[in-house]
């Protein structure tokens, strides 16, 4: 198979990934869950996973790393410490069904800062008309999960430090290949899952708190601390972190974080972009396909989408698929994003890369597509 | 022989004083606090050679790592000892 759908998850991970999963299974339990070595080992790990990512991601304390499911896990936990119920948030034009379904289950009024595809300056103005004094949060991805769009959050984080308005950044897909400083950004919370850029398993994700937020609890129960007393810890990691620790993910996601530090974000980074812009300008030289894509893939990481012209999007998806070639094919649980650039109704076809794919999986792509599209 | 118990809030703080202190070579161990320690429930401490404390409290100080209460486990006997820490 040739897995272009990164986006959704990385399917590829490093070797070390699955054999410290093995091991956890094989000798840790749980952190904070006594004092025997089987929980000695298994709080060193989560130790460990949280100060690399601490470092990865300039968070100065590692209790403010938190473990969580995945990135929707974290933005819940985000969206509903920040926004009340009926509350005011900003959010831009391409954020995913994992910011917005939170926002409307709260029956929050949602701004949306509207911006055309690959404008970060046009978006940068959009928050800025946005942002004012009475708004709970603001949020914005980092990378749009359908259009690979790299959206400004540093201009966006320091106009919400400006007036004052707390900041979430989802960096689901970003978290691995473009750098984030927490600390410096003055973010209230960033949401990333562990299991995309980050190489970890399914089932792992991260939320980082900024230093003075007070975060809500979405779970109650045991942490290992404070026992006696019946209210959740005001301290974290344990006041987010209810329940037994997915010790093999965690375990598994210490060791995809410690590839991607290995590797280097921007080597990363590189790869995914420069099989992106193969893939676009490849696709440019097929009649029958709308690829949406800048010239030299600016603003643009390694996230594409098509829209086939003459056939349904589901139709190439499956196509592809039948030829052993993973892709993703409909609205992407984003209707923001496909709102904003104009596909709402037809969806596209989306390619994401990771660090495992190779520019002949690419050639053999652009081969089966001219074949799935007659 | 004499040691000293430092309680800490949870598994994490613990582990961060430890970092703390490993970092300028003062060896010490993490291990659940004993039942009569506090009344707060399940809980951890680190013990430290009494010779360490005063160095030990200097380090946790300095990096905003005050712990909740420190003990002093005299021939088996374990009391209470404040320390100003400013």
């Amino acid at each position: 198979m040739i897995y272009l759908d990164s986006a959704a998850t990385t399917f590829q991970k490093p070797p070390a990934v699955a054999a410290a999963m093995r091991d956890a299974l094989l000798t840790m339990s749980s952190p904070g869950r006594g004092g025997h070595p089987a929980a000695m080992r298994a709080a060193d790990i989560a130790f460990q996973c949280r100060s690399e990512l601490a470092e990865l991601f300039g968070v100065g304390n590692p209790e403010r790393v938190v473990f969580t499911e995945n990135a929707t896990h974290g933005l819940n936990i985000a969206i509903k410490s920040l926004v009340p119920p009926g509350g005011r948030a900003v959010v831009s034009g391409y954020e995913h069904n994992a910011v917005t379904r939170p926002l409307k289950a709260l029956e929050a009024k949602i701004d949306v800062a509207t911006a055309p595809l690959f404008h970060p300056d046009a978006v940068t103005v959009a928050f800025e008309q946005h942002v004012k004094p009475g708004v709970d949060a603001v949020i914005c991805n980092h990378i749009s999960n359908v259009f690979g769009f790299i959206q400004p959050v540093e201009e966006i984080a320091a106009l919400c430090r400006e007036r004052g308005v707390p900041f979430i950044i989802d960096a689901s897909q970003s978290a691995g290949v473009l750098p984030l400083n927490m600390d410096r950004l003055g973010a209230a919370f960033i949401a990333m899952p562990g299991h995309k850029g980050l190489y970890g398993p399914q089932g792992t994700g991260v939320l980082l708190c900024g230093e003075n937020v007070t975060a809500k609890t979405l779970l109650e129960g045991g942490t290992g601390s404070l026992s006696i007393q019946q209210e959740m810890p005001d301290f974290l990691p344990d006041r987010l972190e209810a329940g037994t620790h997915n010790m093999p993910g965690i375990s598994g996601l210490l060791a995809g974080v410690k590839y991607v530090r290995q590797r280097g974000m921007q080597n990363i980074l590189d790869r995914e972009r420069r099989l992106a812009l193969l893939a676009a300008e490849g696709m440019r030289t097929i009649d029958g396909v709308r690829v949406f894509a800048l010239s030299g893939l600016r603003d643009q990481a390694g996230v594409l989408s098509f829209a086939p012209k003459y056939k349904d999007v589901e139709e190439i998806g499956s196509g592809l698929a039948e030829k052993g070639i993973a892709v993703r094919s409909g609205l992407h649980c984003a209707p923001f994003a496909h709102r904003s650039a104009g596909t709402l109704d037809t969806g596209t076809v989306r390619l994401s890369f990771s660090d495992f794919n190779t520019p002949v999986e690419v050639y053999r792509f652009l081969s089966v597509l001219q074949g799935v599209l007659r | 022989m004499d040691y000293y118990l430092i309680l800490a809030r949870s598994v994490t703080y613990a582990q961060r004083m430890q970092r703390a202190l490993e970092r300028t070579g003062i060896h010490c161990q993490i291990a659940r606090a004993p039942r009569d320690m506090t009344d707060l429930g399940c809980a951890y401490i680190l013990r430290l050679a009494a010779a360490d404390l005063a160095a030990a409290l200097t380090v946790l100080h300095r990096e905003s790592l005050d712990p909740v209460q420190i003990f002093l486990n005299q021939r088996g006997v374990l009391r209470e000892v404040r320390y100003d820490l400013s």
